[in-house]
């Protein structure tokens, strides 16, 4: 097996003009694959004409399927995989630990960030997070780490958020992408990465007639927790303003850390959303405000939408949205059970192929598929970038959106980095097709698969998409073949079907 | 052999989307993102109240021993000093400022009131698409190619959504299918024949980016001919416009063309003569003065018009920035356009937050449907407006007059 795995790097590193992994690389790329991080000998093919079930919730609660992961979920069935994903915590990922070990900044205090070149971190944050996404096996995990690093957006292009994006990553998004939202909200509003990023350290009362900055408690109201159609007024957006007065950041010793100070602080009586919030009570203003707005019935039915939105449809089914608005009223914002319920809906079992995948999910869904081996170099972050989707890079506090019109733009690029990927011309990226395809056809060794006929692509078609090519798709696809070609029709083919419509969606 | 073949794939796109008649026209809209301050871009000196409201960040009435003061450009309002690359064209005639533009949109969210202009919608008021692609769309008999509605960044904006055609560059090099020698033809038709059977917005999303491919093969060789030499902003936002001046020049059948430029959203620390903003200004009035200056010729069929979301409160916040507010001054430059002059009453500045239902600041004084329609009707001879704005009754602005809009065709 590491024989063989060897030659073919070598093989791969003889045929590529373009830099591939580094030798240290290589070593941890063999350890992974001892690990469990390889591509199995026989690969089960979805045979039906729609999309399989199983396909379909890796499509959704994880960035597509790795090699044999489809095989596993059929394996224990969609509860225990469920059961599996949501106690992330049991799944080992030792491979992926080994991988993404590499990005040392991203574990560095903010003050130790400061050290480091602009360049460095940035590059580290989005190669840890496309490694994550790529091989960790908490696969529901690294999609709601995705889904609330867009909820709770911070860009870090602005000003100094990038020496603290990691921090932030580290102690607000991860530790409770699956856990309470009222914890995800409180961990948020203290970040110091959101008090640069929305103003909220620039937000106090030094005077009896200064004015508040309004920046993050907007935010906090129309996009954190109630959503803009919520309710509030501007009164009540002025009153949460003034609860935060006083929150920042140090400066000197402990630098960057979050702070109250008292004399920053408006301390008189407030009124939010129709509760009043007694004077006097300093830092304790806070816990009050998270009771009102994260327990406020517009954020349940925010936060229900957009998970229906997310997961399900890009109309979300309205039964849906309220029984998850019941759940998340019920546990008092437990996100677990919000998901629990949703992937075992109907809603979401009628829903397969109906969403775009953006950028990032296509990128990662390509590499996972093909079981690439990569450490997520700056080439590979600036094909996701040029289809808008940069990691950590969206401008405002929205986040990228999730809908389909605003990435309808990007197929030129999508098929130029599918072409690029299958004809292993992305500098630190390198896949095998040909033990993939191998895989595909159930064969037990590589060879004579070059020749890839309109059988042959059937079921290559439908190991990628979850489901047999239509009349019209397995036509394209024979005409292709039968075409006049120079490179290896695995290449070309598996290339044809990562640019597919069929391939976008999910 | 493999030359032949592609060539051959090419010119048989081409024969479909080659656009048979345009009117020559084009818009341009600036999408300032964030909610820009335009009380400190077209500062109103002539008031006291502005001076009072804003003790930190005001600019300071022009002198003439000082740079960092007010431009007057009448007796009572006058550029930022960063705004100075305008000062020509407005001389010239050719740039005026709208007072108090905006919309119903009371919720102080740069997002909700963002989408609601680029919609063409009254407040909560659902169409469908945006004001751009239903104007494209409602030109019957006009025959569409991606190039003719391009928005500059790496998604079609908000306001093309609707379009029948429409595009989204950071740089028309690099709009091609990249794969290997000799396999363009065979890839492109796969392509085809896939994208082809799809319905819904994938279909579109196939076919347009495949006719891209094949119109700006062909433009390359006429653009690089085209390009002057202007100096732009060394940015994103100075190389999208120097991309539009490129495309206007080519006469692929531009129409209408978004870029954004962000970084508004002056809450804190915003700055006065010099910061944030200031900074931002600098790069936008150098950006606008070398299209302008690079059109050269084709100036007199280019209509640029620079838009936010809304305007920022008229006093200043306790972090030296400014909050959201409503009104704001819109600037437009070019063909078409009654310039050197600023349209609209000053309303004056109101001290304190007094509507709490929704931002305080420069009450409107025109939708900003009726700023954009005008527009519409007189630069580029839309005939239809009551398809691009149902149900809205456009008031008379007088930025755009008839008779200053050539006759092109």
């Amino acid at each position: 097996m590491t024989v063989s795995r060897r030659e073919l790097l070598q093989a791969a590193g003889l045929l590529v003009a373009s830099m591939p992994l580094s030798g240290c690389e290589k070593i941890v790329s063999l350890a992974t694959e001892q690990m469990g991080e390889n591509i199995p000998v026989h690969l089960k093919i979805p045979e039906k004409s729609s999309i399989d079930e199983h396909f379909h919730l890796l499509s959704r609660a994880a960035y597509g399927p790795w090699p044999g992961d489809l095989d596993y979920l059929q394996e224990v069935g969609k509860d225990a995989w469920l059961h599996e994903q949501l106690n992330y915590e049991q799944v080992r990922d030792d491979a992926c630990q080994m991988r993404s070990k590499r990005f040392e900044t991203i574990h560095l205090d903010p003050g130790t960030c400061f050290e480091f070149k602009r360049s460095v971190l940035a590059r580290e944050l989005a190669s840890y997070s496309i490694v994550r996404a790529v091989y960790s096996k908490r696969q529901l995990y690294e999609v709601m780490v995705g889904f609330w690093s867009d909820h709770l957006n911070i860009s870090i292009d602005k000003g100094d958020c990038l020496y603290f994006k990691p921090t932030d990553d580290r102690l607000v998004i991860r530790p409770h992408a699956l856990g309470n939202f009222r914890d995800l909200i409180h961990a948020s509003v203290l970040s110091p990465a959101m008090l640069i990023y929305l103003d909220g350290k620039e937000n106090k009362k030094p005077r009896p007639d200064s004015i508040p900055n309004e920046n993050a408690a907007r935010e906090l109201l129309e996009l954190h927790t109630l959503g803009v159609r919520g309710g509030y007024t501007q009164r009540d957006v002025y009153e949460t303003a003034r609860c935060l007065t006083g929150w920042t950041i140090q400066t000197g010793w402990q630098r960057g850390k979050e702070t109250f100070d008292r004399t920053l602080h408006d301390n008189g009586e407030k009124l939010v959303l129709g509760h009043r919030i007694p004077a006097g009570l300093f830092e304790q203003d806070l816990d009050h405000l998270l009771d009102i707005v994260c327990f406020h019935p517009s954020t349940a039915q925010h936060i229900a939408t957009k998970l229906a939105h997310k997961f399900v449809s890009d109309e979300p089914p309205a039964k849906l949205v309220q029984r998850l608005s019941g759940i998340f009223t019920r546990t008092r914002g437990d996100i677990k059970e919000m998901l629990l319920a949703l992937f075992s809906s109907n809603e979401f079992a009628d829903s397969s192929g109906g969403k775009l995948k953006r950028p990032f999910h296509f990128v990662i869904s390509s590499l996972r598929m093909t079981g690439a081996d990569t450490y997520a170099h700056e080439q590979l972050i600036e094909y996701i970038s040029r289809m808008g989707q940069g990691p950590f890079t969206y401008p405002t506090p929205d986040g990228y959106p999730d809908k389909p019109e605003p990435w309808l733009g990007t197929m030129l690029w999508r098929w130029n980095f599918a072409s690029a990927l299958v004809s292993n011309g992305i500098p630190s990226v390198e896949i095998s097709l040909d033990r993939l395809i191998a895989s595909i056809h159930g064969q037990s060794t590589i060879g004579e698969s070059s020749n890839v006929d309109s059988i042959k692509s059937r079921s290559i078609f439908s190991y990628f998409t979850g489901r047999s090519p239509n009349d019209h798709e397995l036509k394209a696809l024979t005409k292709f073949l039968t075409s006049e070609r120079k490179t290896s029709a695995n290449a070309e083919i598996v290339g044809l079907i990562l640019a597919s419509p069929a391939f976008q969606r999910c | 052999m493999a030359k032949v073949s592609r060539r051959a794939f090419l010119n048989k796109m081409l024969v479909a989307t080659e656009p048979t008649h345009t009117s020559g026209r084009t818009l341009v809209c600036v999408f300032l993102r964030g909610g820009a301050d335009t009380l400190n871009m077209l500062v109103p000196y002539g008031d006291a109240d502005y001076y009072k409201v804003r003790p930190t960040i005001a600019i300071s009435p022009p002198r003439k021993t000082r740079t960092a003061s007010v431009i007057a450009i009448n007796d009572f309002y006058g550029l930022h000093p960063n705004l100075s690359p305008l000062l020509n064209i407005f001389g010239e005639g050719r740039l005026a400022f709208v007072q108090g533009v905006g919309s119903d949109n009371s919720s102080g969210s740069h997002f909700d009131a963002q989408d609601q202009f680029e919609r063409g919608e009254s407040y909560r008021k659902s169409i469908g698409g945006g004001w751009l692609g239903r104007y494209l769309q409602s030109k019957v008999d006009h025959t569409v190619s991606p190039l003719s509605a391009v928005s500059i960044g790496t998604s079609v904006s908000e306001s093309l959504h609707g379009a029948p055609a429409a595009s989204a560059l950071t740089s028309v090099d690099e709009a091609c299918l990249k794969v290997a020698d000799g396999e363009l033809a065979h890839v492109a038709q796969a392509l085809s024949d896939m994208y082809g059977a799809e319905v819904g917005l994938l279909a579109n999303a196939g076919k347009d980016a495949l006719q891209l491919n094949a119109r700006v093969e062909k433009l390359k060789k006429n653009m690089h001919s085209s390009t002057k030499n202007v100096e732009y902003p060394d940015t994103e936002f100075g190389k999208g416009l120097r991309q539009l001046s490129q495309l206007i020049k080519a006469e692929v059948g531009l129409e209408v063309a978004t870029i954004d430029y962000g970084g508004w959203d002056t809450h804190f620390f915003q700055g006065a003569a010099e910061g944030i903003q200031a900074t931002n200004m600098l790069e936008l009035a150098k950006g606008l003065a070398s299209f302008d200056e690079d059109l050269g010729s084709h100036r007199g069929k280019v209509t640029t018009i620079v838009v936010t979301e809304f305007g920022r409160r008229t006093y200043e916040n306790g972090s030296q920035g400014t909050d959201h507010g409503r009104g704001f001054a819109l600037f437009a430059m070019g063909a078409g356009i009654t310039g050197g002059r600023v349209h609209g009453q000053w309303p004056g500045v109101n001290h304190q937050n007094q509507d709490l239902l929704g931002p305080s600041g420069l009450p409107i004084a025109f939708d900003y449907r009726s700023v954009l329609g005008e527009v519409l009707r007189g630069c580029l001879q839309a005939q239809h407006l009551d398809k691009v704005f149902p149900q809205f009754q456009l008031a008379s602005v007088g930025l755009v007059s008839a008779k200053q809009c050539p006759q092109i065709l």
